[in-house]
Parts: C-alpha cells; structure tokens; sequence
C-alpha cells in the first residue's frame, strides 16, 4: 500500500482527466431521492456526498440485473458460443462499505469455480473509493464493513484540506502518477487520517448485535411465532434481495428465437423471497411460506456463511432496510433475537 | 415439427391485445413462419375453424360471446387468454359494480332491452384456460414466449412474482419513495415493470400474484393516506370480477 496525498485544490483537476480519460462510472442524482451509479461525461454531474445509498449496488456493473451467457445456433451440429462482454472501466466514488460487498461477490464467483462472465468485467474495472457519511439505515460498523482493506486500487479520505489516498495496486499507482498531483503522506497526514477514522466510526449509529446471533438463532429457529410476527407483512417481492450487495443468486433461462434455431441462454437476479425459488421438479417447494423464506435468508447471510466459510454474507449497508415496503428490518429482528433470548 | 395452426379471436375489449400482436413488426414474419394463423379476427378475412390453439382477447358479456367462447373450447386443443380482459374480466366489471340493470340504464336508457349485455366474466369462467398472458395491454413478448414454448413443448415461464423484482433489476426508484402509490407489490410482474418505469405506480392490470399480501398492502396504501374507498378504487381498476375462475380475491 502507498500513502500519498492530494491537495484539495488538485482534486477537481484530477477527476476531470479521469472522465476525460476513461469510461467513467460515479454516483450522480437520480431523482429527488436516489443517486445511482451511472456513466459521467461532466464533473458536474458527478456527486459523491450522496445520502442514501444508491439504489443497485456496484454489482450491477459486474453482476448485471439481466446478462446474456451464450448464444447457441441449432443445426447438424449444435454451434455454441460464449459472450463475454468486457471493457475497462473507472468506478468512481464507492464507499467502504459497498467496496467489500464487491469483495464478498469476488469471492463467491471464484470460490467453487471462476465465473468468467464476472471477471471478465471484474478485472477491467477500476475501483476509486471514497468516504462518505453513513446513510441511516448503514450498519457496517457492527459488521467490520466500514472499512476497506483491499479491493480499490486508490481509496481516497477526504480530511480538511487534503485527501489522503491509498494506493493499492500498481494500476493505482499508475494512474495517480500519471493524472495527479500528488505528495508523499507525512507523520502529521497519517495522524490526522487516524483522527478522520475515529470519527468516522462514531458516525455509525445504527448497531446490530451480530456477536452472539450464530448461537441466539438455533433458540428462535423453530419459533413458529417468531417468524410469523417478523413475517407478517412481507410481500415476497424480493425487493432486499435484488439491492443486495452481496446477494449472488441468479436463474438461468432459455430464450430461442421464433426460427427454433437461434438462441441464447441468459441468467437474471434472483431471489430466495419469491416462492418460485424453492420449487423443484414435480411440483414440491421446500419453502413454501414466507415464514421459511425470511428464515432462510437470514440463516443463509448470518449464519450458514459463516458455517461454510466463516464469514457473513452481509456488510451492513442497510439498502434491505430501505428497500423493504413492509418495514421489515435485519437490524431490529436480529436485536430482538437477543432478547427473545434473554426473555 | 408441422406448424401448428393457431386462431387469434376478440371479444369484448378494446382490440388493442390483437393490435400488439401485429406491433411486433420486426417479429412477424418469424411469427406467421412458425405457425399457421387460420383465423384473426382483426387482421384477416379468412377463417377456418381447424385450430390446435386459440389465442382469445376480450372478456365475455354477451349471449352470442358465451355460444362462441364454448366453441372454441370445444375445437382448441390449447386456449390461452391475452390480456387482462380476456383473463380477468379487466376493466369492462366495473359495469358490474352499478349491477347490470342500472348499467344498461345509464348507458342505453330506454332502449335498454335491446341489448344482450350480461354480467362480465372472463374467458375461464367459460372454458379451461391452459395459459394467461396478462396486462392492459398484454406483453407482446409474453404472448410470444408462450408461443415459442407450446412450439417446442416446454411450459411457458410466466412470473409468479410482483411487480417490485423487475423494478429493481431495472434500478428504479420506487414511486413510493417519491410521494406516489404503487400496487406493484402485490401484482404479478411480467410487463418489466411498464408503469413504474415511466414514473407512475402499477395499477394492477395484470391482476395479483398467486399469494399476494393484501393486508400487508393496505396497511402500506393507508399509510400513505388513502381511505378504505379510494384503496377498494384502487383494487377495482383491474380486479373487480369476483365470480368463478378467478384465483385469488383481491379485496
Ligand atoms: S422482506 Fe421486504 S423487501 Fe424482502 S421480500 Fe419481504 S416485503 Fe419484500
Ligand atoms: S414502484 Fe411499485 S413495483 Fe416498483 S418497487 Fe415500488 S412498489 Fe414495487
């Protein structure tokens, strides 16, 4: 890792050229209430200090919502052929958090198998990070997400006046020497960062007991009460999910054209919420209420992660929260585990 | 594989299903070259009444509908019903919400004998619907797919589903958020979210999902200030029939 600074009135300067420069990814306003990760072309239509957290997460970059896998042609001999779409790209102002969801999806598409769909556009992009304040409903202190140690190749602090950069790849180091200004980071840089941090962290208000829940969930596991009242209003729409940073699950589907000769097999977002997710051959659906489901997919983030790989399946960026109609909310039903427990 | 002959009627609608299907212009050659279209009420002239599959538009509100809706059934091997009329009944029950007298009333006034308006129902309320093909007006993409699947035998996927998942696989922000209603939550997806694209809230034409949580939605519609009236309204657009056929009550 390097440790450079930026003056701020470098900054501007810096940024201009990285749109100028490359396919340029960052969070601009969406509408009066969302930002969303989108191709910028102006400096001015590029806004880091945004509030809520974006809608999609930076997975739709990697992961998108709908992709194409292979098209096919049927004839004497079945012609198939892989479409791997890819092009280097600079994905600007992503926080922490949101950083090691993408780390989380890194792992999953290359831990039982290298899902080439996934890298091809993973290795070609860039990462910039940035801070930003917690939005509301974030609780990725709770779960050690609110800080990046890997995953971008230049991570910026913003600290009064200055930024301090981390530079962790060598693509890192190229583009900052190449397209900034910038200077060593001195004794008095790394102090004021360590102060940035603290105060950082004490912006987190939202805390959730995450400590003891791998044991706590086998007490409320088979409380049929329990996951009726979290249940109760749960629309099965999949909506927290589908916003998820770290929700990999995908369906694959066949879709041949009108001739019956061409084709192509494309995979979209999936969700465990809906009932079709567990419905198998012959009819049988091992999950068949929303009861199971929301059991599950707090088992699956909280607990069988942890089991498998021991790690969670969630860095606590709250868009589930915010995503969820029927209010249902991971951090309230996880601290009411602790005190059914302690009841 | 021979082509299968296919008979694409109308009842009581707009015609605007029938008219999606000729509005798949860059398909339509592929189409007419993967089935035989024998009979098209609002396209051709020509009719036989050798057909494996009736694609059917329209809901049924008069005596002659009932007398040909039971033919097809009797000549189709397979029925599905394209659009939310011909699927649900649609918006021509709201006729029936005034009861069917005072509906021929207000519109025909004294010559209201003269007309064969019966309660509306839709098409399985007939005969057996093997495929929906839902919407106001249905998905020309849909209507395709089922085509596609009856062609090679497979069962047509359609989206049991809301509304929301294809909002958010399309990065919308929810027009809840942004003051407005939605009945996305409890109808089922399958038009790629068409209204809350646009910046408006679902209206439901393409009736609720298998299990939708109605509670859970009224809860939310009341929460955002609308009286038990204006949610019944709400419900009603699309979903008023309440008679046989018909899966799931709304309200
Ligand atoms: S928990 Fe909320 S967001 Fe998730 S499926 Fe249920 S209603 Fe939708
Ligand atoms: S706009 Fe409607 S369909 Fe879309 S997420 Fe919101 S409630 Fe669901």
């Amino acid at each position: 890792m390097l440790y450079k600074i930026l003056k701020k009135e470098n900054y501007t300067d810096f940024v201009e050229k990285l749109i100028s420069e490359y396919e340029f990814i960052g969070p601009k306003k969406k509408d009066k209430v969302f930002h969303d990760f989108v191709p910028i072309k102006d400096l001015r239509e590029l806004d880091t200090d945004y509030k809520k957290t974006t809608i999609a997460p930076a997975k739709k970059l990697l992961f998108p919502p709908t992709e194409e896998l292979v098209e096919y042609e049927v004839g004497d001999v079945i012609k198939v052929k892989p479409l791997v779409e890819s092009s280097e790209k600079i994905l600007f102002g992503i926080d922490a958090c949101d950083i090691n969801g993408m780390n989380f999806m890194d792992w999953i598409f290359s831990t039982e198998f290298i899902d080439e769909n996934y890298f091809a556009k993973r290795r070609k992009l860039i990462v910039i990070g940035k801070d930003r304040e917690p939005s509301e409903t974030c609780f990725a202190l709770s779960m050690g997400a609110e800080y990046a140690k890997d995953g971008f190749d230049i991570f910026l602090t913003e600290l009064e006046d200055r930024y301090f950069l981390r530079i962790a790849t060598s693509k890192g180091n190229e583009i900052t020497e190449k397209f900034a200004r910038i200077q060593d980071a001195t004794d008095s840089d790394f102090r004021d960062y360590d102060k940035f941090m603290d105060d950082y962290r004490s912006k987190f208000k939202l805390k959730i007991n995450i400590d003891n829940f791998y044991d706590d969930f086998e007490f409320i596991y088979s409380n049929e009460k329990y996951w009726e009242e979290a249940s109760k209003n749960c629309y099965s729409c999949g909506s927290c999910n589908l916003v998820c940073p770290t929700c990999f699950c995908f369906n694959v589907k066949d879709d041949m054209q009108l001739n019956l000769k061409v084709g192509n097999k494309m995979r979209e977002w999936d969700s465990c919420m809906i009932p079709e997710y567990g419905l198998v051959a012959g009819g049988h659906n091992f999950r068949p209420t929303k009861e199971n489901r929301l059991k599950q997919r707090y088992r699956c983030k909280l607990k069988t992660f942890v089991d498998k790989y021991g790690k969670y399946a969630c860095v606590g960026c709250g868009r589930c929260i915010e995503a969820c109609l029927a209010k249902i909310n991971i951090v309230e039903d996880v601290n009411s585990v602790k005190k059914e427990v302690s009841a | 594989m021979s082509k299968p002959k296919v008979g694409i009627f109308g009842f009581t609608g707009c015609g605007g299903c029938q008219l999606e299907i000729l509005n798949l212009e860059n398909y339509i050659l592929d189409l007419v070259g993967a089935i035989d279209i024998v009979h098209f009420t609002e396209a051709i002239t020509e009719h036989s009444d050798n057909y494996d599959i009736a694609l059917v538009e329209g809901a049924i509100t008069t005596k002659h509908g009932v007398e040909r809706i039971e033919k097809i059934g009797n000549i189709a091997k397979i029925i599905v019903a394209i659009g939310s009329c011909a699927c649900n009944g649609g918006l021509n029950c709201l006729k029936d919400l005034y009861g069917l007298e005072k509906a021929k009333e207000l519109v025909y006034g004294d010559k209201k004998d003269w007309i064969g308006s019966i309660e509306v129902k839709p098409v399985d309320a007939y005969v057996k619907v093997d495929y929906y093909a839902r919407g106001c007006p249905a998905n020309r993409f849909e209507i395709v797919d089922i085509i596609k699947a009856l062609i090679v035998g497979k069962k047509p996927e359609i989206p049991n589903y809301p509304v929301c998942v294809e909002c958010k696989r399309n990065g919308n922000t929810c027009v809840y958020e942004l003051g407005m209603t939605c009945m996305g939550p409890v109808i089922r997806a399958g038009c790629n979210s068409r209204c809350p694209n646009s910046g408006a809230g679902c209206d439901g034409c393409r009736g609720p999902i298998d299990d939708p949580n109605i509670n859970a939605e009224k809860d939310l519609l009341a929460e955002y200030g609308l009286t038990v009236e204006d949610i019944m309204q709400q419900f009603s657009l699309y979903n008023a029939y309440r008679g046989k056929g018909i899966k799931q009550k709304i309200m």
